[in-house]
């Protein structure tokens, strides 16, 4: 497995986390546990930024893994 | 009249206004009333039995009923009122043990053999004596145990660990129906309970009990216990998820050789250890 397939597995997990982080902070009526949810979705979110950021210069450089 | 027809009357108005005296002498339960109060009731239901019977005039009746209805509502007030009359009133409570010694003195003085103090200590699950910090005898009767501080039960307080702060769960599906009421409440819709139950597989009419908890997940006991249900782990797959995303990370951390994508990797990977450990009180429990 080259590095781009494994960061993009890494990156699919992550993203799934994030799918039911969204629904805990939605569903959840207690106020502050809410905004933890919350607060963790964001942190989520600005690693899967940066995960993606890594993904796009990995594929730039082995082109020829570009989709795996 | 027949003598009774009239007895039955008495007995029917007498109902009422005794129903009506019990009422105004307030809401306490029979089990911590004083004795003070007790005598209070005995007296007026044997007045309310005399008078029903013929055997005391109705005037002389109502002016016993009178007296002992005013006299104790006038006393609570009081009591209220004033910290001396509420001692003098309802008497004080009387502690038994101090710093883990019996007070002797004390003991007697409310009447109470050391047998008897163990027996209530017992039914309050203080079965060793050592265990017994401090021990008090309320007005009422009852024996209150403070445990030293070593033998009282561990909370999360002691472990010196957060734990997420939970609402009370809400019943959405009983014997079969759904509850619309709490459904609604929580912000939920029919279709929702509807599309959960799908997920599981399960019809409404084989539902006895279904239970929404703070964090909005479902949990269900079927009539046919032999169906095996899938209980909600979606919180402990998430916090799993997100461990081995960081574990990930570490890898890519040490396996990459570019300068600044490590950094990356590294400080994400902590990003995501310091997530675990605000959440594991939220996730795992």
């Amino acid at each position: 497995m080259t590095v781009a397939s494994q960061v993009k597995q890494t990156l699919a997990s992550l993203k799934g986390a994030q799918g039911t982080l969204r629904v805990y902070s939605t569903q959840t009526r207690d106020e502050e546990t809410r905004s933890v949810f919350t607060e963790a979705l964001e942190e989520t979110h600005t690693i899967i930024k940066d995960l993606e950021n890594r993904l796009k210069t990995l594929e730039f450089e082995e082109p020829q893994y570009k989709g795996n | 009249m027949q003598e009774w027809a009239q007895i039955f009357l008495r007995s029917i108005s007498l109902f009422i206004l005794v129903w009506a005296a019990v009422r105004l002498l307030g809401k306490r339960n029979i089990t911590q009333i004083n004795p003070f109060n007790f005598i209070g009731y005995i007296i007026i239901a044997i007045t309310a039995t005399l008078m029903s019977l013929n055997l005391v005039t109705l005037f002389y009746g109502f002016i016993v009923m009178f007296v002992w209805v005013a006299l104790p509502v006038a006393l609570d007030y009081l009591a209220i009122k004033s910290k001396v009359m509420h001692e003098l009133i309802n008497g004080k409570e009387a502690v038994l043990i101090k710093h883990g010694k019996v007070m002797e003195e004390n003991l007697l003085s409310v009447r109470m053999t050391g047998e008897d103090l163990l027996a209530k200590l017992r039914s309050k699950n203080a079965f060793n004596m050592t265990d017994v910090e401090f021990a008090v005898m309320e007005t009422n009767g009852e024996i209150n145990p403070y445990l030293k501080s070593h033998k009282k039960p561990v909370t999360s307080y002691d472990l010196g660990r957060k734990v997420a702060p939970q609402a009370e769960p809400q019943t959405v599906a009983l014997d079969g129906n759904m509850l619309e009421e709490p459904l609604a409440s929580l912000g939920l819709t029919p279709e929702w309970l509807n599309s959960e139950l799908d997920k599981m597989g399960v019809a409404l009419e084989n539902v006895f009990l279904g239970q929404v908890d703070s964090s909005g997940d479902l949990y269900l006991d079927l009539f046919d216990d032999a169906v095996e249900l899938p209980q909600p782990k979606v919180k402990e797959m998430l916090y799993a998820t997100l461990e081995k995303s960081q574990a990930d990370l570490v890898t890519f951390a040490f396996q990459t050789e570019n300068k600044e994508a490590k950094a990356m990797y590294s400080k994400n990977s902590q990003r995501l250890e310091d997530l675990l450990n605000k959440l594991r009180p939220y996730l795992l429990h």
